[in-house]
């Protein structure tokens, strides 16, 4: 197997994209992994082979993009990766072994440790599950009685996507619900909920109660039925989707009709559209919503991409984290082979495209669509410099489409019903609707579908119920919490991308953590920037620096608060100098939406983060925490 | 006629080739953009982000190293702004190590980090916090590795791949932890390194070392003491370009010439490490006569007039043709010039010839 | 080389032959590496699995010793496709029609049977040889260490000939030279058959310039390789000799040979930096200064010429080579002047008197920009040789018969041996031996097999062998590995105290350059008990020098 992988160490050149990188270099009929100056890797770790490991590549020769499928079916083998197995992976792939290793140790979720090191029972700590009481929760969950085995060694983990039952607790591929204090034993596993029926004018959930996660139950409102008409015209389908205004919903926003226009208008060959499910940003869990009850909706929305752009080969990267997903999606794309939307001829017509699932391994920044690239190429999960952008140059170089779960799933509909519909449902200058994630202190957690434009506070109070136990709202996270907080005054704005960006935050990927008057902002501005810190790629000195710095003085200002020693730096100004070299400098998404948290903090509680520096911390969470 | 396509920078239009990097023009133009992991040998990668630039009509600053000069393009490299966040990134870099004084800066010279940090004007003295990395014990005897001062540009990294493609080290885990490591994090030896020590002399900051540099300013002999002389690597017929560091009296040691017209600054481990032979205790520093059977040193006027006697003997006694001279393929060519000359004017054959057949 | 090394990263198409650039010539092989990236193809013909061979498109492995089948038959496939540039054949060649009969047996099916290589990758290679826009040709001496080197470089030499791809940029025929100065060497006359700027002895008008510019009469025979000269030392016609620089002994095959001839010797004179093992046989061992010591120059592969400066004294009285030879020829007594204060002096003279470097001095080659020939002083110096015109007019295609090596296995000695060098190790390690810490790589002499050829041995990788062919035997480890292919084993000899490899090599030789087949040799292997390794110096890993 050669890899046409088509990266150099850190990302492309950005002056001349198609010059030859190292690791093709390397590639370029290699059988084994060996220095390639003469000297052979030292004896024990010559012909070091693998014959498990050797089956396992040899079932994936010609599959697409098959690198983190085999470290999986590996790791499910052995229950890590073994060093010799990693030396098969880098012989056959061509991937130099020490490249191997680094992007190996990239991700959360492979091992390279023996089994029964590791912990087994993974508890969640990010933004939304840290308002609960994960100290007692964890010790709890060691000598928890569940309906499956385990070692009682837990690990926090960063957000798998499970705020609406936060905290959720995983054991292998089992998912449970926990409550955040009391008994955490016989916990219930976790389902994937259906979003509640607020009465609004829906796109994406208009069908998703009538049953359609199957295909039988897909077809009878409709689905599938646009497939045809894309062959014939796909001009058609372009036309539809500029007018109905859709942008992508993984926070970028760039117009989808446009996107899928320029790779339609690539002679390269072969061409890829790849579905963006790694659904990373603690706060949300729309696109899980939306796979595990409308797949065949995202899957139509892809196979509409492929006819209009003449792409073969499709992929779902699907994040670690969603391992019912990854079964029932499989599923669904089995069926939609079955009745001829997917494969061969799809429908008669003469084209094809086979689709297929790719598991993340757990990192965050594979969610940034050119990480995820290279993920799925098997190199390290830098983001790339752009441009060039993934249209002319993405997965192995070739064109590509990237889009998220919801707006391949947004498109199918489009086309169904129109893009004219679709861009009435918005409110005011706004087309269309989007798909919010909220969690944290509300009554109703959960997924909703608004038009674009309705007022936060509308969502918050009016269809999520508001604040539990007659709290008040605080203020939420945005975007998740890389788009920095909205504060109580500012609770009405409209949810569009401008609305937002006005307050000096950011739309993103419409995740909502609602914190109620109990909690200390300061905290939670520490929590999400903990999470960007520990994600972070380390590509960029801005991001790599900056999370962490800005980390450590939100940290200083908790301890003081909770009666360690006073904070001796300048705090203020030393995070209004990292804030703005992230802002302005960063690599990447990450880095550069990272200030938002920090700067909304001190636009909307500069009294706590005051107090705090005096040693007070208002909500007394700080003292707690410290206990 | 076609013009070339126009960029301006810092006020002065420039023309460009498509292809170039707007760093790359703005260094024609002799503006001073700051960067650290930036190397001419590498592809730009934009970690640092020192080299940011201001381009109109863009609402960020750009990395210029991995930014497209694109016609009409204007951009500025200095601005109060950008200098502000220059001097933020440094200290921001300089706050990730322990301190910037490795034995890098005295052995061979102050680091591009030091000689950045000193141009702006910064200190190790704002953001404060953990530092990063950890040094790694490396049983090879040529490389040292002290990652404590590793700032995470991966300069190293990449010209492992990209100029020697020894693929020996790698980045392991994310964000603040970046380390640098061989595979399963076991040492240079166990790697497919070929200790070339690209790494060391690509490296901004004195993580990397040469051991053979190493402590050369505790022994009298440090950087601003030493003369540095251009040479030509002794080994295979490459010819590279190298610089010899000297205390006046020894060979300390080799750094690579990046203007090398035929390396560019790349060596190989003979190259880079082998030039210490001629520090070898056992160097012959006097003539030698055999006497009685023994080689016994002897002055130069003995030597010269012993071997003329022997030779002029040979020649008058046996004919020109019974002596034959043999000239290095290693020393320098005057010495070869002479002995052929001297076979051929003076003991009277063209019975010469080198080392080149075996 | 015909063309330069910085070139090399522009040719599209490199087609490397019995050349392990990696490890010997490491920088050449880091161009080779940004061709790659560039998206060159890459072909390699060796009979080992060497590293480059890995990141090649092709790697023609053939069996030992069969170049020059392989090349006829590769010419055969280009004439036969109609690849060649019937252009440059008409204009630039000539003996094309002979070359066309001449190859006609050479076949594909009779090759594969020949050389070992399938039909198809013989095919590919020629094919895509000749189809590139430009390519080149990169070889070392596993195409000249043979007794039919001569043959192996001509058939070679057709296949750019045919193709067009001589006298153009980043292509050509390109011999990647083994020493630092192996081409100044020559370049300044250190031949038997040429003045400087290779003007021939023989020839009556360049002797009567060499006699008026040294004022005395020039022999007008061609001298005798060194080869011969160590024949002639045997037979008692030569008495003395003088060896600057060159451990002899060690280097030179049949160690047994060489060391009888110098031991027959009235007088030897041994210049150089260290008490070599020539050096201990020497009458008079004049003590040498080292490159970081002198003004001077070296001229590397691609002929350019490059400037030495002091940076350091010499140790005791070491003096620079020139000096002490001019010192010893006046002290002879001449008329020749061997007046000279400094190098320069001696560079001058040189570029007088030699066209190629006529257009030279110190202050011109100070940044080591040119390629000879630079015939004047504003000359910009020749890094591409052969454009429109050939040195001698047309380029002759040559019809070159296949000669098996000169000494195959057989019942007595099974195996095929063949020579190199290794990364860390530089010929007979008098220099890297020295040098401290590059033994880490290269701690000592092995012996490289192939698994099979192991398992048929019953040999492990570190075990000791006897390594024994009709000229004698060595004591050496094992290396298990599959770089080395089935039959043919692999030893450098960089360790002469403890192996040395050149008891064991042939001397027989290509009868026009004399060229020793150090490349192949029968050999028989036996597990041999460990020697005593007590009197060897951990730090040279060699023994101890008292």
């Amino acid at each position: 197997m050669v890899r046409s992988s088509a990266l150099s160490i850190l990302g492309r050149k950005s002056t001349s994209p198609d010059r030859v990188p190292p690791v093709v270099l390397f590639a370029v009929l290699n059988r084994r992994a060996r220095g390639l100056n003469g000297k052979e890797v030292s004896m024990p770790q010559t012909d070091l082979h693998d014959v498990n490991a050797s089956e396992i590549i040899d079932r994936w020769e010609g599959e697409p993009a098959p690198f983190l499928s085999i470290l999986h079916e590996i790791q499910a083998h052995y229950g890590y990766l073994p060093e010799p197995a990693l030396h098969e992976v880098s012989s056959r792939l061509g991937i130099p072994l020490a490249e191997l290793y680094g992007t190996v140790t990239f991700y959360h979720f492979f091992e390279l440790e023996e089994p029964g090191t590791n912990p087994d029972l993974w508890m969640c700590e990010s933004s939304a599950c840290c308002l609960k009481d994960l100290t007692t929760l964890e010790r709890q969950l060691s000598s928890a009685r569940l309906d499956t085995p385990h070692s009682g060694r837990v690990r926090r983990i960063p957000c798998p996507g499970r705020c609406d039952i936060a905290v959720p607790v995983f054991v292998g591929d089992r998912v449970y619900a926990s409550a955040d204090s009391g008994s955490a034993n016989d916990l219930p596993l976790a389902t994937s909920a259906l979003p509640a029926n607020i009465g609004v004018e829906e796109c994406i959930f208009a069908d998703i109660r009538k049953g359609i996660d199957t295909l039988a139950g897909y077809r009878a409102v409709g689905g599938y039925s646009t497939l045809e008409t894309a062959a014939k015209d796909p001009q058609k389908i372009l036309d539809e989707l500029k007018v109905s205004g859709l942008t992508g919903r993984g926070g970028a926003g760039f117009p989808t009709g446009v996107k899928w226009d320029a790779v339609r208008k690539e002679t390269k060959q072969p061409k890829y559209i790849v579905c963006n499910a790694d659904e990373g940003e603690p706060g949300c869990f729309k696109d899980r919503c939306v796979m595990d009850n409308a797949p065949h909706q995202m899957i139509e929305g892809m196979v509409l991409a492929a006819l209009v752009t003449g792409a073969e080969i499709g992929i779902v990267y699907l994040r670690f984290e969603y391992p019912e997903t990854l079964a029932s999606l499989q599923k669904a794309i089995d069926d939609a082979v079955g009745a001829g939307y997917l494969g061969e001829n799809i429908l008669g017509t003469g084209h094809h495209f086979k689709l297929v699932i790719r598991r993340g391994a757990g990192a965050y920044i594979c969610g940034e669509e050119t990480s995820l690239l290279n993920s799925l190429e098997g190199s390290h999960p830098f983001p790339r410099d752009k441009p060039p952008f993934p249209t002319t140059h993405g997965l192995f170089g070739r064109p590509t489409v990237i889009n998220n779960v919801e707006t391949f799933a947004t498109a199918a509909m489009i086309i169904r019903k129109g893009g004219a519909w679709f861009a009435g449902l918005g409110l005011g200058e706004n087309q269309g609707t989007r798909v919010f994630s909220v969690s944290g202190d509300i009554a109703r957690p959960g997924n909703y579908e608004l038009p674009i434009g309705t007022p936060l506070s509308t969502l918050l109070n009016q269809h999520a119920g508001g604040a539990p136990n007659g709290r008040t709202i605080q203020g939420v996270t945005m975007a998740g919490i890389s788009g920095g907080f909205v504060g109580a005054a500012d609770l009405d704005v409209p949810l569009d991308s401008k609305s937002l960006a006005a307050l000096g935050g950011m739309l993103g990927a419409g995740g909502i953590i609602v914190h109620d008057d109990t909690r200390c902002m300061v905290s939670a501005a520490r929590a999400s920037m903990n999470f960007l810190a520990h994600e972070s790629c380390g590509k960029c000195f801005p991001c790599r620096i900056g999370t962490t710095r800005s980390t450590e003085i939100l940290d200083e200002m908790r301890t003081h608060a909770g009666g360690g020693p006073a904070v001796t730096r300048d705090a203020v100004s030393e995070l209004a100098d990292l804030d703005e070299v992230m802002a302005e400098a960063s690599a990447c998404g990450l880095g550069l939406a990272a200030p938002f948290v920090t700067r909304t903090l001190m636009k909307y509680w500069p009294d706590q983060v005051e107090a705090h520096l005096r040693g007070e911390c208002p909500t007394g969470a700080c003292e707690r925490s410290k206990a | 006629m076609i013009r070339p396509p126009m960029m301006t920078i810092d006020g002065v239009e420039m023309t460009f080739t498509p292809g170039d990097t707007v760093l790359e023009v703005s260094k024609r133009v002799g503006s001073k953009v700051p960067h650290l992991c930036w190397d001419e040998r590498l592809d730009p990668a934009g970690s640092c982000r020192l080299c940011i630039v201001e381009v109109e009509g863009r609402r960020n600053p750009a990395a210029s190293c991995t930014l497209p000069a694109e016609e009409g393009m204007i951009v500025v490299t200095e601005t109060e702004k950008l200098r502000r966040m220059q001097v933020t990134l440094l200290q921001m870099v300089l706050s990730e190590n322990p301190a910037e004084i490795s034995s890098r800066n005295v052995d061979v010279g102050k680091t591009e980090l030091q000689l950045l940090a000193e141009d702006f004007g910064v200190t190790r003295n704002r953001f404060l916090g953990a530092v990063s990395n950890r040094s790694k014990d490396d049983a090879n005897p040529l490389l040292k590795r002290d990652y404590d001062h590793c700032i995470a540009c991966y300069r190293c990294v990449r010209i492992c791949a990209e100029v020697e493609a020894d693929f020996a080290i790698t980045m392991t885990g994310r964000g603040f932890g970046k380390e640098i490591a061989t595979p399963f994090d076991r040492g240079l030896l166990e790697s497919t390194c070929t200790l070339c020590g690209q790494c060391v002399y690509t490296c901004p900051t004195g993580a990397l070392a040469d051991h053979k540099m190493v402590g050369q300013a505790a022994k009298g002999a440090p950087a601003e003491k030493q003369t540095i002389t251009r040479s030509i690597c002794p080994y295979c017929g490459t010819g590279c370009s190298i610089d010899l560091h000297s205390d006046g009296e020894k060979v300390l040691g080799v750094t690579p010439a990046l203007d090398g017209p035929v390396n560019e600054g790349a060596l190989c481990i003979k190259g880079q490490f082998g030039f210490d032979f001629v520090n070898s205790d056992d160097r012959l520093k006097k003539p030698m006569i055999r006497k009685d059977g023994t080689l016994v040193e002897v002055e130069w006027a003995e030597a010269i007039e012993y071997t003329a006697d022997k030779l002029r003997s040979i020649r008058d006694e046996h004919g020109p043709k019974a002596f034959y001279s043999i000239a290095s393929g290693r020393a320098p060519g005057e010495g070869g010039y002479m002995l052929q000359k001297f076979q051929r004017a003076v003991m009277g054959s063209n019975f010469i010839d080198n080392c080149s057949r075996a | 080389m015909s063309n330069s090394i910085p070139e090399i990263e522009d040719c599209p198409f490199l087609l490397c032959v019995g050349t392990n650039m990696t490890e010997c010539h490491p920088i050449i092989a880091v161009r080779v590496k940004k061709a790659l990236r560039k998206g060159a193809r890459l072909f390699t013909i060796d009979p080992r699995e060497i590293p480059l061979a890995k990141m090649a498109e092709g790697h023609v492995q053939l069996r030992i010793g069969t170049d020059t089948y392989l090349f006829n038959a590769m010419a055969k496939v280009i004439i036969d496709e109609g690849l060649v540039d019937q252009e440059f054949l008409d204009t630039r060649t000539e003996g094309f029609e002979e070359l066309k009969a001449h190859v006609q047996k050479f076949t594909l099916s009779e090759a594969e049977k020949i050389t070992g290589v399938p039909a198809e990758l013989i095919r590919e290679t020629a094919v895509g040889y000749a189809s590139a826009e430009r390519a080149g040709i990169y070889y070392t001496l596993g195409v000249t260490e043979h007794i039919c080197g001569v043959g192996n470089v001509q058939s070679l030499c057709n296949l750019a000939l045919l193709t067009g791809n001589l006298g153009k940029r980043a292509a050509g025929i390109n011999p990647l030279r083994g020493q630092n100065n192996i081409q100044g060497a020559g370049d300044v006359g250190a031949l038997p058959n040429s003045y400087p700027g290779f003007q021939s002895v023989d020839v009556p008008e360049v002797q009567a310039k060499f006699e008026k510019a040294w004022g005395v009469p020039m022999d007008p025979d061609k001298g005798i390789t060194k080869l011969k000269a160590l024949d002639w030392a045997v037979e008692g016609t030569l008495k003395g000799m003088w060896i600057c620089g060159e451990n002899t002994l060690v280097s030179d095959p049949d160690v047994h040979h060489t060391r009888h001839a110098l031991e027959s010797l009235d007088f030897l004179i041994v210049q150089d930096m260290f008490l070599t093992d020539t050096a201990k046989m020497a009458d008079v061992v004049l003590p040498a200064s080292a490159f970081t010591e002198v003004d001077g120059f070296f001229t590397n592969s691609d002929r350019r010429v490059q400037r030495l400066r002091p940076a350091a004294p010499s140790p005791g009285e070491a003096k620079p080579d020139w000096w002490i030879i001019a010192e010893i020829a006046k002290k002879i007594g001449t008329t020749v002047n061997f007046d000279y204060s400094k190098a320069e002096e001696v560079f001058d003279e040189l570029c007088d008197l030699s066209p190629i470097y006529h257009g030279l001095s110190y202050a011109r080659i100070d940044k080591g920009t040119l390629h000879w020939p630079v015939p004047t002083k504003d000359h910009p110096g020749t890094p591409v040789l052969h454009i429109g015109e050939f040195p001698r007019g047309l380029g002759k295609l040559q019809c070159v018969e296949y000669q098996p090596p000169a000494e195959v296995p057989d019942d007595e000695y099974p195996w095929f041996l063949t020579t190199g060098r290794r990364l860390a190790t530089y010929h007979t390690n008098t220099m890297t031996g020295r040098a401290k810490g590059l033994s880490v790589l290269a701690p000592n002499e092995w012996l490289e097999l192939h698994p099979m050829d192991a398992e048929e041995l019953g040999l492990k990788s570190k075990e000791w062998v006897k390594v024994t062919s009709r000229r004698g035997d060595v004591l050496t480890r094992v290396k298990v590995t599959k770089a080395s292919p089935p039959g043919t084993m692999f030893m450098s000899f960089a360790f002469p105290e403890e192996t040395p490899t050149n008891y064991i090599t042939n001397p027989e030789a290509d009868p026009i350059t004399e060229t020793p087949e150090l490349k192949v040799a029968a050999i028989r292997v036996e597990k041999a008990e460990a020697p005593d390794l007590s009197d060897f110096d951990p730090m040279f890993q060699t023994k101890k020098r008292h």
